[in-house]
Parts: structure tokens; sequence; C-alpha cells
């Protein structure tokens, strides 16, 4: 049955390339597509959790978002929070997304950050002193082709980059909580609280009281971001939904008509085949078969051109976050497949029923 | 009659009782056999004969299992394949039947080789079956060193060859042959059939062939005629040179 199956294929190999092709980039559709806004958020939230803080606090309904609600807490509830039995230290921080440059900016207070913080390394220069200077991580250091002693322009103002930290820390540019309020025009407010609790207290034990003694506030667990991240992030679910279903009508489409044309073209040898004793069954599985090997060779294919697209758009933006999970590339490749049986199964099934002296008369 | 007809099915493999066969075409019932009754011995090279339009293609098609007739009996090694599924009948032809075509039919996309060991594989039920190698069949009919061609590599001749050997390679109980000689001329005509006369004289193969030529005809071991959907009540029995080698 192999043999009959890679002849058939080899028959037509424009119709089997194309097949092959369509296939491959519904799986570079899902890869690419879920792989950038999984690294989006997975990204974010993994930088979040790096600052050290084992609670967010953030106002009532907050987004994960910060852009959605920069400056409405007020910095003196930092007071607040440190009175709280457990809590060891907190450290605002008033975050600002810059559009043009689509990336986040936190200000941040040096001296309460250091005391939650304990990932962030510098790599050159120093920690930021006056009120102009900011520190960039390496990564936008790379992209931006940036060192120690450049200026760079964000919000109308020119800034002196002091210091380069070992990206995988908070946002990707830093610079002091009051000029960033300033720049904002949200003097004394901030966007967050990052919480951190005393060694020796149990995390839900501070959680609960945080959440007695805030009660309208929103409270989150560092370590969930990710989970919450993902599932919270308005529409996510749907795109990835939305891609998953367009690759699988992809698939099915394709292996339908591609099936379709094959036993309309081959129902002469269908009834040859039937003549030689070939079950319903046999038919089937022929079909199936083939349609399988499309779609594997087509899954291989889309993994290598997904990898290619992400070498190429990494190369075009170095600070993208990707994150290609096994879970997803064996979601892409179960789709692939499961869209090319459930388009060749009509066919297949046509062609078992096909009657073998009308199959065999067929010109 | 019924305990005749066990005796017959156990002894005959091919039995058919009153084989009607109407087609419906448009609102038209088109009959195409009239109460065909016919048996077929072990061992027996037949021949069905008749005008084109008579309806020995639809006697076959009804034989082998690929036509249901609309009413009659049909008996295949003892096993009344008019009242079984479509399922088994697909079964008992996998079993006991092979099929030889006028246009040959072989799979374009398959060598030679390839056709033999698929009908190999289809007949040992996916699994392939060690009866007797493919290439000693093929060497069997003078075609061994074309097992790796392509049918359109193939002469006509050829081509039906490599058919023959594909029918036989599970050896079928009955081999069907439908106007094997069609697209031949003369001299491959006369290999194949003479390709046949040795399966059936040497090998005990029973046959049972359709044709509307008298010169084919002539090699088989009994010929019955068709004319409208029925069998003329005239059957000769030609008994070639060769069956004196099996006497």
């Amino acid at each position: 049955m192999l043999k009959l199956i890679c002849a058939n294929l080899i028959q037509r190999p424009t119709r089997t390339a194309v097949s092959v092709l369509a296939i491959s980039l519904g799986v570079v559709l899902i890869l690419v597509s879920v792989g950038l806004s999984y690294g989006q958020l997975t990204d974010a939230a993994e930088r979040m959790r790096r600052i050290g803080g084992d609670f967010m606090l953030q106002p009532p309904n907050a987004s994960f978002f910060f852009a959605l609600n920069s400056g409405t807490l007020p910095v003196r509830l930092r007071e607040v929070i440190q009175k709280v039995d457990g809590v060891r230290d907190a450290t605002p921080v008033l975050a600002k997304f810059i559009g043009d440059k689509f990336h986040l900016v936190y200000g941040i207070d040096k001296e309460s950050f250091a005391r939650v913080n304990d990932s962030l390394r510098f790599v050159s220069g120093r920690h930021f002193e006056s009120a102009y200077e900011v520190i960039i991580d390496t990564n936008y250091a790379r992209s931006k082709r940036l060192k120690v002693g450049d200026r760079i322009e964000l919000l109308n103002q020119s800034f002196s980059v002091v210091g380069v930290y070992q990206e995988g820390t908070a946002s990707r540019v830093m610079m002091p909580l009051a000029t960033l309020q300033e720049l904002n025009g949200t003097p004394d407010k901030v966007t967050t609280f990052f919480v951190r609790a005393a060694g020796k207290n149990s995390l839900d034990v501070v959680y609960q009281r945080l959440k007695e003694r805030f009660k309208d506030y929103t409270i989150t667990r560092t370590a969930d971001l990710q989970e919450i991240m993902t599932a919270n992030t308005p529409v996510f679910k749907q795109f990835v939904a939305a891609v998953v279903a367009i690759s699988v009508a992809v698939s099915f489409l394709i292996i339908l008509l591609a099936m379709y044309t094959t036993i309309t073209e081959r129902t002469r040898e269908i009834g040859i085949l039937k003549s030689l004793g070939a079950s319903k069954s046999y038919i089937v599985q022929l079909i199936l078969r083939e349609s399988l090997l499309i779609c594997s060779v087509g899954v291989v294919l889309g993994f290598v051109l997904a990898a290619l697209a992400i070498k190429l758009i990494l190369t075009a933006f170095p600070s993208m976050p990707v994150n290609i999970t096994i879970g997803w590339r064996v979601i892409a490749a179960l789709m692939a497949l499961s869209g090319g049986v459930l388009g060749a199964l009509y066919p297949a099934l046509k062609a078992a029923q096909l009657d073998p002296v009308k199959a065999l008369g067929y010109e | 009659m019924s305990k005749t007809v066990d005796i017959v099915q156990k002894k005959d493999p091919v039995v058919i009782e009153d084989v009607h066969m109407v087609y419906r075409v448009g609102k038209v019932d088109v009959p195409a056999l009239r109460g065909v009754s016919l048996t077929v011995r072990a061992g027996e090279f037949l021949a069905i004969m008749g005008p084109s339009g008579c309806g020995k293609s639809t006697l076959l098609h009804v034989l082998g299992g690929l036509l249901r007739p609309t009413s009659g009996r049909i008996f295949i090694d003892g096993v009344d394949t008019s009242s079984v599924s479509d399922a088994e009948r697909t079964e008992i032809r996998r079993r006991k039947m092979g099929f030889v075509f006028q246009r040959f039919n072989l799979l374009p996309t398959l060598s030679a080789l390839d056709n033999i060991e698929l009908a190999r594989e289809i007949q040992g039920n996916g699994h392939v079956r060690n009866h007797q190698t493919t290439q000693e069949i093929l060497g069997l009919l003078g075609i061994a060193d074309k097992m790796h061609h392509r049918p359109y590599e193939l002469s006509g001749g050829e081509q039906q060859r490599v058919a023959i050997a594909r029918s036989v390679v599970s050896r079928p109980a009955i081999l069907f042959a439908d106007e094997p000689t069609g697209n031949l001329d003369s001299d491959n005509s006369q290999m194949v059939l003479n390709m046949l006369q040795e399966l059936n004289v040497k090998y005990g193969q029973t046959v049972v062939m359709i044709t509307h030529d008298p010169e084919a005809a002539s090699t088989a071991s009994r010929i019955v005629e068709m004319r409208d959907g029925k069998i003329l009540n005239r059957v000769q029995n030609l008994f070639y040179a060769m069956e004196q080698k099996r006497v």
C-alpha cells in the first residue's frame, strides 16, 4: 500500500508539493502567531516576576497591561503596605508605554527597588543618579545599538544612558520615578507596588493579610502572573482559537480538494483495486494514509519554515520575544493532521462507495 | 431439487440458477440477463461467446460479484453470493477469483512486479502471502526481465501477461477473463490464449472467458453462446490439442 501511495504522490508532483506547502503554511501560521503572542506575554510576565516582589498590588479591576492604567495609585500607599504584618518591603513602579518605540518604561524608586529586587545585574555603567539618566537592558542596547554614554530620546526628552543591565528583569528601560511621574503628568502617582514578604512568613498568610487590608485592590502573586496573563489577556484566547481554526480550515480544504481531485482522476484505479478484492476499508485507508503522508511532510516542512520565519523576525526585530512551546508544536501538528484526515474522509468514503463496474469503465 | 443443488455446489466452483439482471435507464427497465443458468466445472476452461450487447460482460460481472443480480442465485465454491452482503462478496472475490480484462487494468504508477505484489497484498488481506514467488510467476509467463517496467513501458501482450500473473498470484479457484485478447494483435492474442490454456491444462485452473471472437473461443474446452441475455440451448464441447495431455 505504501508503494502505491508514494507512487501516486510522485505521479502528481505539483499537486503534492502545493498540498504539502499549504499544510506547512497552516503550521507556520499557528507557530509564528502563537509563538509571538505567547512570547510577548510570557516574557512580560517573567520580567515582572523577576523584579523580586512576591505580590503585585494594583488598583481595583486593574489590568496587567500597565499602559492602560498608568499612574493611579498614590505613592504614599507604600507606607500602609509596609505596615502589614509579614511584609518586608514594597517598591512603587510607574509604567509608561512609549507608543512610537513600542515598549514600556518603568519609573522606579532606586532604593526600595534594590531592597525588593536581587536580580538586577549591571553589565556596564552604573545606576542612574540624576533626573535625566536612564538605564537600559542588554536586549534594548543590542537592538538599538546603544552603549553607556549614548543619548536617547524618550517622551520628548533627551536622556543619558548611564548603565546597561542584564535583560530578564523589569522593563527594557528604567528611569527615576519622579522624572517619569513629572513627564507623565501624574505626580505622586504610581501604577503598581511590588511587595516582598519577609522570609520567615508563609506567602499564603501574607497574601491573606494584604487581601484583608486592601479589600478593593487587585493583589496578585507574581508566581501566577504568567498563567493569569495568558488566561486574562483580552481576546488572546479568541485570537489563538481563530488562528488554530484558520489553520485547520486551510488543512481541511486543501486536503479535501487534493483528495477529491485524486479520486476523480483515479476512479478507474479504484475500480481495479475493487476487482482485485480490495475492501471498502482498504480503499478508505489508502486515501487516509495518503493524506496523512502529505500532512506529515507538511508538518515537518512547517516546523522548518516556522524556524526560518522566527529567525527572520528576530533579525528584523531583535527585541521581539518568541516562545514556541513543545505543547504548541504538538497542537500545530495535531491540528494539521486532523484537518487533513477530516478533509480526506469524504473523498475516501466516496471512493469506497464507488461501483466497481462503473469505476472500471471510467475514462 | 435442493439436494441436487447441494451436491452440485460442493462439486462445481460456479453454479448459477435463473439469474436475471435488469438495468434501470431513466424510467426504462433494460433487461441484460433473462434467466441464465449455468454450471462451470472444476478445472474447466469455459468460453462464453456472443455478439456485443448480448449480456456476456454483465454475466461475468455478476459471476465475479462485481454486480448483484436482480434475481436468481449464484454459488461460488458452494457459497450463494447473491444473498450475501457487499463486504462478503468482496471477501469471496478476494479469496476465490482472479480477473483479466480487455484493457489490462494495471495500475499505471506501479511496476509490473509491484502490480502483482499489490494484488498479493490485497488478497492476503493486507499481509503479503507466500504462495509462490512473484518472480516465479513472471518467469513462467516469460516476462521476468520486465518486472521493473511500468505498464506504459510494456507492449499490450506484455501488459496482459502481467495482468494474468496478477490474477493467478494467489491461486484463485476461478479465473475470469473479459475479452482478454480484445486489445491485442493476433500474435499476442495467440500467446495470451496459449497461456490461459496452459494454466488450465497444467495447473487445473478453472477459467471462464468472455469473448466475441470464435477463434479465441475455440481454445476453450467448452463454449456456451449467449444472445439477448440468454444462453442458447446449443452447447459445444471442444477439446483442444492440449486436452490430450491432461487426459
